[in-house]
């Protein structure tokens, strides 16, 4: 009885992804626009058409983490633009890397871009990681995530919305594959 | 049609399909899930990504961590040029006996748990402690349903019992157990559900991809590839055993519209594998491992069923 | 070849062994070459040996002395094969030595243990060209008692216990064969094997049982077989490692012809049960001995346990091949005693092998804990390399030569299964292909365990992270051991065609009277080379495609990933860890005991306390099968030691009492 209504919702169910150009194209939002260094990276991996990810907590309050979790859910459906979240930075080309880089943490992030085989890009998550956000001079905070490994893409938003975040990257993406 | 043709054509085809299987099986997945999925020859764009990438190598590494991704690998690729998968009666059709195929299985395992060790990590030790109690508590079950095959078919080769295959379960009902530990077998080897959660980040509940944790590059590209080789393998044997008549090139029955039919019905074979891999793991969730004893002895009681039935009926 | 020639090369090869014993007595300056004597004999032997195999000879006669009412000594197919395994082994172990001997830090008395060493030897060379009962015991005793002081070499107390446990053991057998000699030759010990192949077939089923009996105690105890086992895992991780390889590798060989010669003259008369029986004991060695190879920590130890389980499969096989033969189904036992004798080629093979390289790497890092080694493959990668052939051949796997030979017993198993056969036959074989089949999966879990703890990862102790790769010398036998089983691999069906099912079946022309068909194993349709070279091409091909397809020079060496934080050795997974899982589902079998200790650290607060986990891994033999029965013994020895008073008046009446006895006895 339970497989049966299971199956019902699985083949009959809605679809509940959205619609692909909400990310691919955005009209409304404003992205910055994409370094050289990039354009040679994503060319050499096929045009990143397919990514992993590997997301980093520099010391972000945790926001940013819920929103990269939703990413993954029936929605925003990250994996059909071929990106997709793995356990360790050695399968990673990408980096997410969110919040402002504390002193603990310091470490943390500078051993996972090592890790991380080159060439590996790195995108900051949130206010936090692209400037220090409201820890921006605090004793406890090393700074950005550029003060302690070189960032690609940044993306603004205290969290930023999953939308936001996909819209970023995949335009950095689209961006550089010409 | 020479036999050795048939080989060179069934290698061909299944190493080139074999990325495809596992694009499928996600992707029939995810719509299963309600979303839109990556597209399914993904992994051909992901495996292209990998090689050409950096890799990165532990310090603590030896050189038994760089010969695991080539012994892997090659442990699949010897086991496509032996198995019925789209001919029978190929040129090396004599060597799938299937405790060479167990006892190659077995080494492919073996230096995999071998390379998740060499990694010197918490999480490689994990997974290798686990994919190595899964791989030699079921191998009394992969003997039981052999056996029975064996048996029913009168042949020890893995061809001999494909090509009586249809038939001898059609006689022999109770090979119907045999076949439902098979697909028990196959869900254990390739780590997927209930056995293992071939999607999960979190190290804790892993046991394939915790002894993949540190490969990277190319040697991580051929990992996969032989783990996508092993499941796209168990998939066409499984329907092998099961569609009646099975759509397999044979040398002595050759024409150019059997062609067709092999290639349209191998590729439908896949498909069909795939969704209902996917069905399966959408509808049921991943069992504990320190419950893994409850469906490996699981797996072993229907086989042995299969067997004594197969035996006294 | 002349086989004149060929009782010479045996003869000088027993002198060279002898003249070893010798010329060791001279002490630390004839060590070399006391060793390379004692190799060169051995080489000889094994030479001389198999050129006997190749060449077509039923029966070698040797020598007969007429000494203590006269011993012969010769040489068929049978003891032809153990003899070139002695002779082989020996040869490495002692090439091994030379080196080992030397630069041990255990304070060997160098003179002793070498003398020792050969007259082991010789003892089982001696056993194994024995054709009669006399020359068999003394050369039995001479084997079992030279490997006493062997054990205990190092002269540690945990060595001199293990040894005296050894000694008890090994007694209570030599006991039980020689009893069983005497009830089989119907009243004498002076008989030769020929008389007893008869009187084997004419003597009355009770005795014949009592005999049966004797002898499976007499050389299961001998060869390690669950419940006589607890000695081994004891005895033979104490002694010196070559010595342990010699033991494990040759000696329970030994036992296991003693077992097999007389089972061959057995087996016609013996009913099905008898069979089941050895199949029982078989198979719980198997089991017993695979679980607890899996869940040891102590490198030599897993080996014991390793050698437990297949002893227990090769009992299996002759099990299964007497039981075959009450049932009518003499192709079975031809291929299972086939099997028996090859398991017994490839298990002296890779086990003297492993406990040689055990030997190395316990030198190397100084204990024997495998939760103290790691890392070794970096620093010796030559042994490390030959340890993992060893390793896959102990485990069983393709394309090694130990895989072929249970691939030949599996085989026979199942096509008996298709074979109209009554149920309960059908059902013993169903219980054996799977209890087998379990075994050697657990072999495998062990194997993998004992390879990849030893030897990857990081190294867990200080002494591991300095380890070097061992001489030349001691590298050299191993390496050569891992090459044989890799040949074993490639020309399995020569080796399985030279033990072969008509040489085996001529090899017991002392075995009047039965019929045996031959149905030789099906190893012509596969072809073990093309499966070597077809592993290798895939090897080949992989790596073509990986240079076309990639960049190889592309790589970065960075530490392991760790999760941001800095990782040591010691979170690793150990030996414990890693076997976990299989602890935790053979619970109800294994029944190890975790005892949890809190000690509170803040008198005013139980719940903060340090807590202490033991993990003992108990015997279960040991604790409810053994340690009883020797309770009892102290029990009732020390009632009867009353009678010891001291006083010669009750002395004398005990001799009275006992001439009183022998008279009433006597008339």
């Amino acid at each position: 009885m339970y497989l049966a209504e299971l199956w019902r919702l699985l083949f009959l169910g809605p679809r509940v992804t959205e619609a692909k150009e909400r990310f691919v194209n955005p009209k409304d939002a404003s992205l910055e626009a994409v370094g050289e260094e990039l354009k040679t990276v994503v060319r050499r991996l096929y045009g990143g058409r397919s990514l992993r990810i590997r997301a980093v907590d520099g010391g972000s309050a945790n926001g940013e983490e819920i929103e990269l979790t939703a990413l993954n859910n029936a929605y925003y459906d990250i994996d059909r633009f071929g990106l997709s979240f793995v356990a360790s930075p050695r399968h990673a080309d990408m980096l997410f890397v969110s919040g402002p880089v504390t002193r603990n943490l310091e470490r943390a992030v500078k051993t996972t871009y090592e890790a991380a085989p080159q060439p590996c890009m790195v995108v900051a998550v949130g206010d936090g990681a692209c400037t220090g956000g409201i820890w921006k001079d605090s004793y406890a905070v090393v700074g950005p995530v550029e003060s302690v490994i070189p960032v690609h893409v940044r993306i603004p938003g205290d969290p930023p919305t999953p939308t936001a975040i996909l819209q970023g990257v995949l335009h950095a993406l689209s961006q550089s594959r010409v | 049609m020479s036999p050795l043709l048939l080989t060179v054509i069934q290698a061909v085809l299944v190493l080139g399909l074999a990325p495809l299987t596992v694009g499928l099986v996600r992707w029939f997945k995810a719509r299963l899930q309600g979303r839109q999925g990556a597209v399914p020859w993904l992994p051909y764009v992901a495996l292209a990504t990998m090689l050409r990438r950096e890799m990165v190598i532990s310090e603590s590494t030896s050189w038994v961590f760089r010969l695991v991704p080539f012994v892997v690998c090659a442990t699949g690729v010897f086991l496509v040029l032996i198995l019925p998968l789209v001919s029978t009666g190929s040129a090396l059709s004599a060597y799938s006996h299937f405790m060479l195929v167990a006892g190659v299985l077995a080494l492919g395992s073996v230096f995999l748990v071998l390379g998740g060790l060499d990694s010197a990590s918490a999480f490689g030790g994990m997974g290798s402690s686990r994919e190595m109690t899964i791989a030699s508590l079921v191998e009394p079950a992969v003997f039981a349903v052999f056996a029975a095959f064996a048996v029913a078919s009168g042949h020890a080769t893995i061809d001999g019992m494909v090509q009586t295959g249809g038939a001898a379960l059609l006689v022999t009902p109770a090979l119907l157990f045999s076949l439902i530990a098979l697909v028990l077998i196959a869900l254990a080897e390739n780590a997927r559900y209930p056995v293992d959660n071939p999607a999960t980040h979190l190290e804790l509940t892993m046991v394939h991809e915790a002894m993949v944790l540190e490969y990277s590059g190319p040697y991580l590209a051929m990992v996969e590839y032989a783990s996508a080789l092993r499941l796209t393998v168990f998939l066409l044997l499984l329907a092998n055993f099961t569609v009646p008549t099975s759509f397999l090139f044979h040398p002595s029955a050759w024409q150019t519209g059997a062609t067709a039919a092999v290639l349209v019905g191998t590729f439908l074979k896949l498909l069909l594998g795939s969704f209902l891999l996917a069905l399966l793991e959408t509808s049921i969730v991943k069992m504990r491992f320190y419950r893994m004893q409850e469906y490996l002895s699981l797996a072993f009681v229907i086989a042995l069923a299969g067997l004594l039935l197969t035996l006294f009926l | 070849m002349d086989p004149a020639f060929l009782s010479f090369a045996i003869l000088a090869s027993l002198a060279g062994t002898v003249f070893a014993a010798l010329v060791a007595l001279l002490g630390v300056r004839a060590h070399h070459f006391a060793h390379i004597l004692l190799a060169f004999s051995g080489a000889v032997g094994a030479v001389a040996s198999i050129a006997f195999v190749v060449q077509d000879f039923e029966v070698l006669e040797i020598a007969s002395v007429r000494l203590f009412f006269g011993m012969t000594f010769a040489l068929d197919v049978f003891s032809a094969i153990f003899f070139a395994i002695v002779g082989l082994v020996s040869c490495l172990c002692s090439v091994y030595a030379i080196a080992y001997v030397r630069q041990s830090h255990e304070g060997y008395h160098i003179a002793s243990l070498n003398a020792a060493t050969a007259l082991f030897v010789l003892g089982m060379q001696g056993v194994l060209l024995s054709t009669n009962v006399l020359g068999f015991m003394a050369f039995w005793e001479l084997m079992s008692i030279t490997s006493f002081f062997l054990v205990m070499a190092d002269r540690k107390p945990a060595s001199i216990k293990a040894a005296l446990f050894y000694f008890v053991m090994t007694h209570l057998g030599a006991a039980a064969i020689l009893t069983g000699f005497f009830v089989l030759a119907q009243g004498t010990i002076l008989a030769d094997f020929r008389t007893l192949a008869f009187s084997a077939q004419v003597i009355p089923a009770p005795a014949l049982a009592l005999t049966f009996f004797l002898f499976l105690f007499g050389f299961g105890s001998k060869a390690g077989l669950v419940p006589f086992h607890a000695w081994l895992p004891e005895a033979h991780p104490q002694a010196p490692s070559h010595i342990s390889a010699l033991m494990s590798g040759v000696m329970l060989k030994v036992a296991v012809y003693g077992f097999l010669r007389m089972m061959l003259f057995l087996i016609p008369s013996l009913p099905a049960t008898f069979g089941l029986v050895i199949i029982g004991l078989g198979l719980a060695s198997a089991i017993f001995g695979a679980l607890y190879a899996v869940i040891e920590r102590d490198i030599k130890r897993v080996l014991a346990f390793s050698s437990i389980e297949n002893i227990g499969i090769i009992f299996t096989m002759i099990g299964v091949g007497a039981y075959a033969f009450a049932n009518r189904l003499p192709g079975l036992l031809v291929v299972a005693l086939l099997a028996a004798v090859f398991h017994c080629v490839s298990h002296a093979l890779f086990k003297s092998g492993l406990f040689l390289a055990a030997g190395a790497i316990v030198h190397a890092t100084g204990t024997r804990s495998l939760e103290r080694m790691g890392g070794l493959a970096k620093r010796m990668p030559l042994l490390s390399g030959a340890f993992l052939v060893l390793a896959l051949s102990a485990a069983a796997l393709p394309p090694f030569g130990p895989f072929y030979g249970e691939w030949m017993f599996l085989q026979s198993l199942v096509q008996s299964l298709a074979a109209p056969t009554d149920g309960a036959v059908t059902g013993v074989l169903v219980l054996v292909l799977f209890a087998v089949v379990l075994a050697s999966a657990l072999a495998i879990f062990a194997m993998v365990k004992l390879f990849g703890i030893a030897t990857l990862g990081a190294p867990r102790s200080e002494a591991a992270e300095k380890a070097v790769e061992p001489p030349a010398s001691m590298n050299a036998p191993i390496l050569l051991l891992a090459l044989l089983l890799a040949w074993m691999g490639v020309f399995a069906p020569a080796l399985v065609s030279l033990v072969g099912g008509k040489d085996l079946v001529s090899a017991a022309n002392r075995l009047p009277a039965i019929e045996i068909v031959g149905i030789r194993p099906d190893a012509s349709l596969v072809v073990p080379a093309a499966v070597f070279l077809g592993l290798l091409a895939c090897l080949g091909l992989v790596f073509l495609l990986r240079r076309l397809l990639s960049d190889a020079k592309r790589e970065r060496s960075y530490h392991t990933w760790n999760c941001g934080q800095p990782i040591d050795a010691s979170m690793e997974y150990t030996a414990t860890a890693f076997s976990a899982p299989i602890r935790f589902f053979f619970r109800f079998l294994l029944r190890t005991k975790n005892t949890v200790v809190a000690i509170p650290v803040v008198a005013t607060n139980p719940w903060i306390c340090r807590r202490e986990l033991f993990l003992n891994l108990r015997s279960v033999w040991m604790d409810y099968g053994y340690l009883p029965i020797a309770r009892t013994c102290l029990r009732a020895a020390s009632i009867v030691r009353r009678v010891q008073s001291g006083s010669v008046q009750l002395y004398v009446a005990f001799i009275f009492l006992a001439l009183l006895v022998t008279l009433v006895i006597a008339l």
